[in-house]
This record gives structure tokens, C-alpha cells and sequence, in this order.
């Protein structure tokens, strides 16, 4: 039962352990985590897609209605 | 005014171009909503399974009154004696605890002491007498809390006062509680027994105020801890206080709620984080910038700002580039194609 929990455990346990103390930045009074920063980017990131990736063009499809 | 006359006196009015919009008159393309939410649905599924995997969830080990009183004893101990003469936090909160506190309030505002006392927490009887009082075939327990019930509410400050003193000093040694001597009665047996059954377990359930098979209600035990120094010390080292920006601050090396930075903002600023109200300050600045936000839309000067901030046509380039290509116009109001909510998209526009 020990050996199929230990499996189980492996195959669906994180892959990546963040269960440790973090890191932190400190910017005068603001405090902010690495991998809050790190989020934050990743979506200012996304923001800039959305904003710069072309939208599907549908010239052709709508030229007849 | 009648209807007609309001409804002439509508259709009169000057047109705004942050207010109003101009009627469509271009042509129309089928766009498939269901099909892009279908391809949205699928996409943040697998992404969040691809995460839960890669990284898995917090998993800290909770804190018990149990894990409290094995880590650190004496705190416990100092935690208990200010629980029993009345001076914890908990004691000297207020509502919706007890009567001790002074409630919160911006002016008259004061939804604390509206709502009442409706969690009615006696720390002493709750959270030393009355469990102590469940403790069987320990005759030298019932025999202190019995001495101490009987007791003079000025006796028992002066035994409750010398503990407190002497506890300071206290250490823990082979299992057991030392407390310097001292002239508090009864009270160092009272506290001592409650430290021991604190280590085993049987605190924590004799917290749980639970009147459903399961119990779910915490509240107890959750204040006990919180009013020692254990819990709080766990806390800044986690960066999870208040004046770290903890509202926004996750256990370990995840991510937290980056989306609260606005709430936890607040705290930082002195005026408010060290202010008795400081709760309902930030409640209420919530609110008002919440309200603002959402009638937006209604505020002139505000509602003008993603027409000078032209972001739009950023998004929209191909179609302002198709249309000032042909030399022709935009709609009057100069605002993008709306295609919000609708299942059809505009591809050009009327000269």
C-alpha cells in the first residue's frame, strides 16, 4: 500500500518544489516576492500581445456580405 | 414632461463623442463566439492541469494549539495568563467577540459595532476554566479552578498580576513548565495543566465549539494562537504581515494575490496602517475607488481617457490603416469598431 502511495505520489506530486521560503525585493517601502515580479511580467507581457498580435483578418470571408 | 417630450428632448441632445455612439452603417462579418470561448476554455485547461503538475499547490503545515505549545511552551504559557485575566487581544478586542474593544469607525460609520457582539468569546471561561474543567481524575485541577472561581475578582487580579510577572522568567525543562515562585495561588497549577494538555492534543478539541457532527468552526483555536507571538513570527517570516505587503504574499516561493496590491498599498502608508481604524479606512477607500471605476463610463474627462490615450487604434491599426488608406473616414465618434458582445465584426466602414 506504502509502494502504490510513494508511486502515486511521484507521478502527481509537483515537479518543482516551491515549498520553501521565498525571495524578496525590496524597493524603499515595497516589498514584492520574485515570483510575484515574475507574474507580473508575464502578464504585462500578455497585455502587449493582446494588444500587438494581428487579429484574424477577414477580408475574404466578409468582402460578400 | 410627457413621454414624447422626454423622448424628443433625448433624441435632440448633442451628440458626445465619449457618451454616444454613431449608428453602423459598414458591412458585417460572422465571427464564431462559441468557437473562440471553446478554444479559450480548452487552452486555460490545459495550462492550469501543465502548472498543477510543474508546480503544485502550498502545502505548509498547519498551526495547532498543539504545534504552538510543543514549538514554544512558554509562549504558550504567557498567551494562556493573558487569556485568563482578560488582557489578550482577543480579550480586549471588542465586537464581534465581547464588549471590551472600541469598534472601528470612519465618523458614524461603523459596521463593527452594528453588526454586535455575535461570536460572544469569554476567554477566560472559554479558553482556561472551561476546558480545564473537562480534564478527569486529576482531582489537584478541579481543586485550583475551583479555588480560583471562589475567589475575589480583586484576588484573582493579584494572582493573575505575579504570574504574568513570573512567567516572563519561565523556561521549559524535561517536559514541564518552570515557573519562578510566586504569590499567584491557585493560577500556576491552572496554567501549568492547561500547557500539558495543550502538548496533547486535547486543547484543540475542546476548542471546537462544533454543533454539527463536523466541525468546521475554528474561530477558537484561530484566536488563541493568533493573540501569542508563535503564529506571528511564522507570519513576517513568510513575509505574510501587514506591513510587508502580505495581503499579496503566498507560503514558500509561490506566487500570491498580485491582484490585491491596491488593498495592501494602504497599509503602507502610515497614517492608516498605524491607525485603530485602519480596516474601514481602506474598506472605504475600496469602495469609493471601486464606485469610481465602475461609472467611469458616466464621468466626463475620465471617459475621454482611451480616446487621448489612442490605444485603440493600436489595436485596430489595420483597420484605421485600411480606412485613412482609402481616404475615407471613421464613424463619427471616432471610436473603434464596437464588437463587444455582438457575433458579428465590422471590416470596414462608410466613407
Amino acid at each position: 500500500m506504502q509502494s502504490i502511495a510513494l508511486v502515486v505520489g511521484t507521478l502527481f506530486g509537483s515537479l518543482i518544489n516551491l515549498n520553501h521560503p521565498g525571495n524578496y525585493i525590496h524597493w524603499g517601502f515595497i516589498q514584492m516576492s520574485y515570483s510575484n515580479l515574475l507574474v507580473i511580467i508575464l502578464m504585462v507581457i500578455v497585455f502587449f500581445a493582446a494588444i500587438l498580435i494581428p487579429f484574424k483578418t477577414h477580408k475574404n470571408k466578409g468582402a460578400d456580405r | 414632461m410627457s413621454a414624447d417630450k422626454a423622448k424628443t428632448h433625448k433624441l435632440a441632445r448633442p451628440f458626445k463623442q465619449d457618451r454616444d455612439i454613431a449608428d453602423w452603417h459598414g458591412r458585417y462579418t460572422p465571427y464564431d463566439l462559441a468557437k473562440e470561448g471553446l478554444i479559450a476554455l480548452v487552452v486555460v485547461v490545459l495550462l492550469v492541469t501543465g502548472l498543477a503538475v510543474l508546480f503544485g499547490s502550498p502545502d505548509d503545515t498547519p498551526v495547532t494549539v498543539k504545534s504552538w505549545s510543543t514549538a514554544n511552551a512558554v509562549d504558550f504559557a504567557a498567551t494562556a495568563i493573558a487569556e485568563l485575566d482578560g488582557t489578550s487581544g482577543t480579550a480586549t478586542y471588542g465586537a464581534p467577540y465581547n464588549t471590551n474593544g472600541t469598534a472601528m469607525s470612519i465618523g458614524p460609520i461603523s459596521p463593527q459595532k452594528w453588526l454586535g457582539v455575535h461570536h460572544p468569546i469569554n476567554t477566560a471561561n472559554d479558553y482556561v476554566l472551561g476546558p480545564l474543567s473537562t480534564v478527569a481524575n486529576q482531582p489537584e485541577v478541579q481543586a485550583a479552578v475551583a479555588e480560583y472561581k471562589a475567589a475575589s475578582v480583586d484576588q484573582q487580579a493579584a494572582w493573575t498580576a505575579a504570574y504574568e510577572k513570573a512567567v516572563a522568567d519561565a523556561t521549559f525543562v524535561n517536559g514541564k513548565l518552570v515557573v519562578p515562585a510566586g504569590a499567584y495561588g491557585p493560577v500556576g497549577v491552572i496554567i501549568s495543566s492547561l500547557t500539558s494538555m495543550a502538548r496533547s492534543g486535547a486543547l484543540d478539541g475542546a476548542l471546537l465549539s462544533s454543533r454539527q457532527f463536523y466541525g468546521t468552526d475554528y474561530t477558537k483555536p484561530l484566536l488563541f494562537v493568533a493573540d501569542g507571538t508563535f503564529l506571528e513570527g511564522l507570519a513576517v517570516n513568510q513575509h505574510l504581515a501587514g506591513d510587508q505587503w502580505g495581503m499579496m504574499n503566498e507560503t514558500g516561493s509561490y506566487p500570491g494575490q498580485a491582484w490585491l496590491w491596491l488593498y495592501t498599498l494602504w497599509y503602507q502608508v502610515p497614517a492608516i496602517g498605524n491607525s485603530d481604524n485602519a480596516d474601514i479606512q481602506v474598506f472605504a477607500i475600496m469602495i469609493g475607488l471601486t464606485t469610481l471605476l465602475a461609472l467611469v463610463p458616466f464621468i466626463p474627462g475620465l471617459r475621454s481617457i482611451p480616446r487621448w490615450t489612442r490605444v485603440y487604434r493600436l489595436i485596430w491599426r489595420n483597420h484605421y490603416r485600411e480606412v485613412e488608406g482609402q481616404g475615407g473616414g471613421t464613424s463619427t465618434s471616432g471610436s473603434p469598431p464596437q464588437v463587444m458582445g455582438e457575433v458579428r465584426e465590422p471590416v470596414t466602414v462608410s466613407g
